[in-house]
C-alpha cells in the first residue's frame, strides 16, 4: 500500500495542477501559435519579435531595479513592523497591527493615484507644503520616476510581507534568544545573531513573493511610470498587447514565458536556501512561549516612527480617498473645495445596481474562495515543508506556475481554458481562476509556520495512535492558527479586489467591485471610483477584523 | 383623385404591413427574452434600461476594453460559446470581426436617417465619432491664451503641462495624429514639424483618454487631447474645449448584430433602438458623445458649428507602424 504521505503529495499534485497548468498551457500554445487565439499554425516569430526589440533590454534593466528595490523596501518595513508589533512592549499594537495589512485593502489604481495626488512635482499636496515652508523654487519630489514607482510599490508589498513574516516572529520560541542574552550579547548582537537567521525562511519567502507581485505589479508602473516615461516589464507588455485591435496576445505570452522562468528560478534558490528546515524549527515542545523585549527609552522615538510609517502607509492614501470622495471633480483642497463637497458619487455608487450586485459576488468570493483556499494551503505547505520529495518540489512549482505569469495575460489564459468548459461565464469560473493564481498567498504563510513545527510533536502524536488527519486538526492547525489566519485575509483580501481574470471572466451577472472601479477609471470618474474604494476597504477590514477574532478564539479554544 | 385614393390605400396597406411586421417581430424579440450586448462606452446603463422598459425584452451589457474586444469575441466565437447579439466598437475592430464570419447582415431601418456613409456595408453601420479636441481648464487658461490652432500646442508656455494618451500605443491617439496629418496640415513636413513641437513640450503619457481630464481637472496640467464629452460627464469641472479654426477629427464607432446571436430577433430590436433618435439623444446628452443622427447634438457650448471629421481607418500594420514612430518621435521609453 502506498504511503499516505505520497497519496497526499500525489493528489495535491493532480488537483494543483489541473487549477493551474491549463491556462498556463494555453499561453503556451499562444505563444507559438500563428492565429490570433490559443491554436493555429505553429511559429516561433513571437519571441524572435519579442526578444529582439531593443528597447526590451532597458526595460529589463529597469524591471531589476524597480523589482529588487521593491522587494528588498517592502522586506526590510516588514520586518522592522513585525518585530515591533509582536516581539516588543511598543505601544497601541493591535492597532499597528492593522494598520500594517490596510494598504493590502485599497485598490492598488487607488492607491497609486493617491500618492501621486500627494508627490506631483506640479500641484502635489506634499510637495506644495514643502514649498511652502521652506520656500522652494522647485518641488523637492517627483513621484513620476523610479524611486517614486520603488516606494508606493513597497507600500503595497508591504502587508504581504508582513503576514508572512509575523506569524513566524510571533511563533518565535523566546528561549533561543534568552540563551543568546545568558551567553552575554546584546539585544542587537542578538537580534542580527539568532532572531533574524532563525526567521530565515520567512523572511526569504516575503523576499520571493515582493519579487514574483511587483514583476505582475501593473497599477503601479501605469499610473506612476507611465507618466514618468519610466518602462517595466509589465507596461512594455501593456504597450505590445494595446498597440492596434487586434490585440496578440500570443506575443505577450511569450514575454511572459521569461518571467515565468524567472519565477521558478527563484523558487528553487528559495527552496535550497531553505532545504536544511529543521534549523528553523522552533517550536518543539510545552515549552514554547513568547515573551516581550522591553524596548526601554527606545519605546517611545520607535513608537513614533512607526506612527509616521503609519501615516504614509493609511492615513494620507486614505484620506485622499475620502477627500476625492466628496468634491464634485478632481481639485487641489480648499476653501472652494470643501464648500463644494457632497455626497453625489456616494449615491450614484451605492444607488448603482451592479455595483451592488459587484459587492455580493465579491463578498462571496472573497469569504467562500479564501476558506477553500486555505484549506488547499494547508495541506500543500504540509507537503511542501514536511515531506522533502522531488514530488514535493513539483508541487511548490505547480502552486506558483499561474501566480508567476504577468497579471496582463494570465487572465487570457484562463478565458481560453474555460471558454473550452461548462464553467464559462459563471462565478464559478472565478472562483476557480482565484484560487488557483493567489495559492502562494495562502500558501507562503502557512509554510513559514510549518517550517517553525518539530515533526516530533506529529510523530509523537502517530505513535499514540492517532491518525494523520486527528493529529492535523489537534496537534498541528492549533499551532498553525496564526498562519491560517494571515493566509485567509491575504486570500480574502486579494479576492476582494481581484481585477487580473476577473476583468476577462466576468460576464453579466457575475460582475465584481474590481470591475465597477476599472469601469469607473475607465471614464476618469474618480469621486465615483474613491467611493467604491472606500466600500472596498471597509469590506476588507471587516473581513480582517473577523478573521482576527476568530482566530483569536480558537486559539483560546485550542490552549 | 382614384389614383391618389389608391396609392394612399397602398401606403396605407405598406405602414399597416410593416406596422404588423415590427409587432410580429418584437414579439419575436420578446420570447427570446434578453438582447446581449458586447461594447466599450462609458454610461451607456440608461439606454439599456430604456429599451428594457420600452421594448420589454431585457438589455444585458457587458463592457470589455477595446484591447481585448477581438480576442475576447474570436475566442468566445471559435469554443460556439459567443454571448453577444450585438457589438459595438471603434470600426476597425468590427471589420476584424466581419472578417472572422462574426458578424451577420443587418440593415436597420432605424438608420434611415443617417448619411450615407454612415451604411459601412449590408453589417456594419457607423453611429457615433469618438471625437478628440482640445480640453483646458477655463479657471487656469487665460481665453487669450487659449489654442486657436493645433500648432499653437507647440509653443514653450505649453511645456509640461499637457497630458495625453501614450501616442506609442494608443490607438485613438494613433488615429488622430494621422488624421491630422491628412486632413489638417498642409505638407507632411509641416505635420513633422508639429509632433516635434509637441514632443518638445514633454507632455505627459497616460494610457487612455480615461485619465486625461483629471490632471486638468486639479490644475496639475492645463490642457489635455481628450475627448469634449467629458464637459458633459465630469461637470461642474473648470473643463472647456479650445474652438480652433482647424476640423476636429475621431474614429467612427460602428454596431453589428451577430451571425450567430443566441437572440437574434433581440438583436435586431436592440439595434433598432439603439440607433433610434430617443437613444442617440440620451447618448449625446447624457454622456457627451458625438453622434450622427441627424440633428442631434451634445449640450456643449458651440458643438453644433464644429466640423468633425471621421478618421480613415487604420489598419492594424499602420497602427504598429506609426506607434513605432511616434515612440521615437516622443521619446517614449
Amino acid at each position: 500500500m502506498a504511503n499516505p504521505r505520497t497519496k497526499l503529495t500525489w493528489s495535491l499534485i493532480a488537483l494543483v495542477g489541473a487549477l493551474t497548468v491549463f491556462p498556463v498551457l494555453m499561453l503556451m500554445l499562444g505563444s507559438f501559435s500563428e492565429g490570433l487565439t490559443a491554436f493555429g499554425r505553429f511559429t516561433t516569430d513571437k519571441y524572435v519579435e519579442a526578444y529582439t526589440d531593443p528597447a526590451f533590454y532597458e526595460v529589463l534593466a529597469n524591471t531589476a531595479v524597480f523589482v529588487l528595490g521593491t522587494s528588498l523596501l517592502s522586506t526590510l518595513l516588514a520586518l522592522f513592523l513585525a518585530y515591533l508589533n509582536t516581539r516588543t512592549d511598543i505601544p497601541f499594537k493591535g492597532l499597528f497591527g492593522v494598520i500594517s495589512i490596510v494598504p493590502m485593502m485599497i485598490p492598488h489604481l487607488l492607491f497609486a493615484v493617491s500618492w501621486a495626488l500627494l508627490l506631483n512635482p506640479s500641484n502635489g499636496l506634499v510637495n506644495l507644503a514643502l514649498k511652502e515652508a521652506f520656500g522652494l523654487d522647485e518641488a523637492p519630489f517627483n513621484i513620476y520616476s523610479l524611486w517614486g514607482m520603488i516606494f508606493v510599490e513597497a507600500l503595497l508589498e508591504l502587508p504581504i510581507a508582513y503576514l508572512i513574516v509575523a506569524p513566524a516572529m510571533a511563533s518565535f520560541d523566546v528561549a533561543l534568544e534568552e540563551s543568546s542574552r545568558v551567553c552575554g550579547a546584546g539585544t542587537w548582537r542578538t537580534l542580527l545573531r539568532v532572531t533574524l537567521p532563525v526567521l530565515r525562511p520567512a523572511i526569504l519567502a516575503a523576499f520571493t513573493l515582493g519579487i514574483v507581485r511587483s514583476l505582475a505589479s501593473f497599477a503601479v508602473p501605469s499610473m506612476i511610470g507611465m507618466p514618468g516615461r519610466v518602462q517595466v516589464l509589465a507596461t512594455h507588455l501593456y504597450t505590445m498587447i494595446s498597440t492596434g485591435f487586434a490585440t496578440d496576445y500570443g506575443k505577450a505570452a511569450a514575454v511572459g514565458m521569461s518571467v515565468l522562468v524567472a519565477s521558478v528560478t527563484l523558487i528553487v534558490v528559495y527552496r535550497a536556501l531553505t532545504a536544511e528546515s529543521e534549523k528553523f524549527v522552533t517550536v518543539s515542545s510545552r515549552g514554547f512561549r513568547p515573551t516581550l523585549v522591553d524596548l526601554g527609552r527606545a519605546r517611545l522615538p520607535l513608537f513614533g516612527l512607526v506612527g509616521l510609517l503609519s501615516v504614509a502607509l493609511i492615513v494620507l492614501p486614505v484620506a485622499v480617498l475620502l477627500y476625492t470622495s466628496f468634491v464634485p471633480y478632481s481639485m487641489v483642497p480648499g476653501a472652494r473645495a470643501f464648500s463644494l463637497m457632497g455626497l453625489r458619487h456616494w449615491h450614484a455608487v451605492l444607488e448603482d445596481p451592479i455595483s451592488l450586485l459587484a459587492l455580493k459576488n465579491s463578498l462571496f468570493l472573497a469569504v467562500v474562495g479564501a476558506t477553500l483556499g486555505v484549506v488547499l494551503s494547508v495541506f500543500v505547505a504540509y507537503v511542501i515543508v514536511k515531506v522533502k520529495t522531488r514530488a514535493a518540489g513539483l508541487l511548490e512549482s505547480l502552486s506558483y506556475l499561474s501566480f508567476s505569469f504577468p497579471g496582463i495575460v494570465i487572465g487570457v489564459g484562463f478565458m481560453w481554458f474555460f471558454v473550452q468548459t461548462p464553467l464559462y461565464a459563471t462565478i464559478w469560473a472565478l472562483l476557480l481562476g482565484y484560487i488557483a493564481t493567489y495559492l502562494p498567498y495562502g500558501i507562503r504563510p502557512m509554510s513559514s509556520a510549518f517550517i517553525q513545527i518539530h515533526s516530533h510533536l506529529e510523530e509523537s502524536s502517530l505513535v499514540c495512535g492517532a491518525s494523520p488527519l486527528v493529529t492535523l486538526r489537534r496537534i498541528i492547525v492549533p499551532l498553525l492558527v496564526p498562519g491560517i489566519v494571515a493566509g485567509w485575509i491575504l486570500l480574502a483580501s486579494m479576492f476582494v479586489r481581484e481585477l487580473t481574470l476577473s476583468v476577462v471572466l466576468s460576464r453579466p451577472g457575475t460582475e465584481v467591485l474590481a470591475i465597477q472601479i476599472l469601469r469607473y477609471s475607465e471614464d476618469g470618474m474618480w469621486g465615483r471610483l474613491s467611493a467604491l474604494g472606500i466600500v472596498m476597504i471597509l469590506i476588507s477590514t471587516g473581513l480582517v477584523v473577523l478573521a482576527t477574532l476568530i482566530g483569536n478564539r480558537f486559539k483560546i479554544t485550542a490552549a | 383623385m382614384k389614383k391618389l385614393l389608391v396609392a394612399s390605400f397602398c401606403v396605407l396597406g405598406a405602414i399597416a404591413q410593416a406596422g404588423a411586421q415590427d409587432k410580429a417581430q418584437l414579439d419575436k424579440a420578446r420570447a427570446e427574452g434578453k438582447a446581449a450586448f458586447y461594447a466599450n462606452i462609458t454610461a451607456v446603463e440608461p439606454i439599456i434600461k430604456a429599451f428594457t422598459a420600452d421594448t420589454g425584452v431585457t438589455g444585458e451589457y457587458t463592457r470589455i476594453s477595446t484591447s481585448k474586444f477581438v480576442a475576447t469575441a474570436i475566442t468566445e466565437f471559435e469554443a460556439g460559446k459567443l454571448q453577444a447579439d450585438v457589438v459595438q466598437a471603434p470600426l476597425p475592430v468590427l471589420e476584424m470581426l466581419k472578417e472572422k464570419g462574426v458578424l451577420a447582415n443587418y440593415r436597420s431601418p432605424a438608420a434611415a436617417g443617417y448619411p450615407e456613409w454612415t451604411r459601412k456595408d449590408a453589417a456594419i453601420q457607423l453611429f457615433g465619432i469618438e471625437y478628440v479636441a482640445l480640453i483646458y481648464n477655463k479657471e487656469r487658461v487665460k481665453p487669450a491664451d487659449v489654442p486657436k490652432r493645433y500648432e499653437d500646442l507647440t509653443l514653450p508656455k505649453w511645456k509640461d503641462q499637457i497630458v495625453m494618451a501614450n501616442p506609442a500605443n494608443h490607438a485613438t491617439t494613433i488615429s488622430w495624429l494621422i488624421g491630422l496629418k491628412e486632413n489638417v496640415f498642409k505638407s507632411e513636413a509641416e505635420w513633422r514639424a508639429f509632433l516635434k513641437g509637441l514632443a518638445a513640450n514633454k507632455p505627459m503619457f497616460v494610457a487612455s483618454f480615461g485619465p486625461t481630464p483629471a490632471p486638468v481637472e486639479s490644475g496639475e496640467k492645463l490642457i489635455a487631447i481628450s475627448m469634449p464629452k467629458y464637459i458633459v460627464t465630469k461637470a461642474p469641472a473648470p473643463l472647456d474645449w479650445a474652438r480652433l479654426s482647424q476640423p476636429m477629427m475621431g474614429t467612427p464607432r460602428a454596431i453589428a448584430v451577430t451571425s450567430k446571436a443566441p437572440h437574434p430577433a433581440a438583436a435586431r430590436a436592440f439595434v433598432d433602438y439603439w440607433l433610434s433618435q430617443k437613444s442617440m439623444a440620451m447618448l449625446a446628452k447624457d454622456v457627451g458623445e458625438y453622434v450622427l443622427a441627424p440633428g442631434v447634438y451634445p449640450p456643449i457650448d458651440g458643438i453644433k458649428d464644429a466640423k468633425v471629421i471621421a478618421i480613415r481607418e487604420l489598419s492594424d500594420d499602420e497602427i504598429v507602424k506609426w506607434g513605432a514612430e511616434f515612440k521615437q518621435i516622443f521619446d517614449v521609453k
